[in-house]
């Protein structure tokens, strides 16, 4: 079962020039299933935090996105209860020119700019359009709960 | 071919299951719908036309363990019923009776597991099998 060359060079790439704050570690069974983490970002209510996330890249593969989801709980309007995550790019605006590289700056940038108007989890949602300031609480009450090593 | 792993087929079957699976005559979802692992289902029957089972509405729980797909699900009926591959004890379900996990393989799912069960509920060796009280459970 040969793995396309264009992962294979992703993944070299992961490995030797990682994004900040990003880590992509394929399995030794599997090398289309990556363990991440992706670091809170300054600023954000997720700061400080170390989200553990999965992705998969299924056989069609740079022509569908990849599958990415969170195993860390987080309190965010776009990831639900199973830590799957709203991202136009992960969904129809997924082009092939994109990267597993591009993807996770694209989930850690939507820990920094939470899009209540598109949401997946709708009570967090609620909450964040009601009072931002008493749901970012909650989000870094989350953060210190379950994202802390 | 890609082998798709634990989490992510379960995903696919859990939104497979959501939207709802061919006729309604079985159903499964997840107990708990914040179970981060996906482990433990419900999952229900509605017993096939024609038999003793008719109308009756069968409760079962599902045990996706760590090696699924590529090890089955574990059953264990709730509602009581009888048939050979159900435990008459505590409703387990006798992975060695029935052929669909007996012989498992990664491309079984729970749908299909669910779907072949009732089948044998209307075969002919089980169709007329005497049952407990409907709505009695183990």
């Amino acid at each position: 079962m040969a793995l396309p060359k264009r992962i294979i060079k992703e993944t070299e790439r992961l490995v030797a020039d990682p994004a900040p704050g990003i880590t992509a570690v394929p399995h030794d069974d599997n090398l289309r299933y990556f363990d991440v983490t992706i670091q809170g970002p300054d600023g954000s209510p997720f700061q400080q935090g170390i989200f553990k996330l999965e992705l998969f890249l299924p056989e069609e593969y740079p022509m569908a996105p990849p599958k990415v989801r969170f195993l860390t709980k987080i309190y965010h309007p776009n990831i639900d209860k199973l830590g799957r995550i709203c991202l136009d790019i992960l969904k129809d605006k997924w082009s092939p020119a994109l990267q597993i590289r591009t993807v996770l700056l694209s989930v850690q940038a939507l820990l920094s700019a939470p899009n209540p108007d598109d949401p997946l989890a709708t009570d967090v949602a609620k909450h964040y359009k009601e009072n931002e300031k008493d749901a970012q609480r909650v989000s870094r009450e989350w953060t210190q709960l379950y994202a802390s090593e | 071919m890609a082998k798709v792993p634990r989490n992510f087929r379960l995903l696919e079957e859990l939104e497979k299951g959501e939207k709802g699976i061919g006729d309604g005559s079985c159903s499964y979802g997840l107990e708990d719908s914040d179970d981060i692992m996906m482990t433990n289902w419900n999952g229900t029957i509605i017993g096939p036309g024609h038999t003793v089972h008719e109308n009756r509405i069968y409760s079962l729980k599902i045990t996706c363990g760590d090696n699924y797909p590529d090890a089955p699900p574990t059953i264990q009926f709730i509602s009581r019923v009888n048939v050979p591959f159900v435990s008459q004890t505590d409703g387990t379900v006798d992975r060695a009776k029935l052929p669909v996990l007996a012989q498992w393989t990664r491309a079984s799912s729970l749908e299909h597991v669910l779907v072949e069960m009732r089948k044998e509920m209307a075969s002919a060796t089980n169709r007329k099998l005497p049952q407990p009280p409907e709505g009695s459970m183990f």
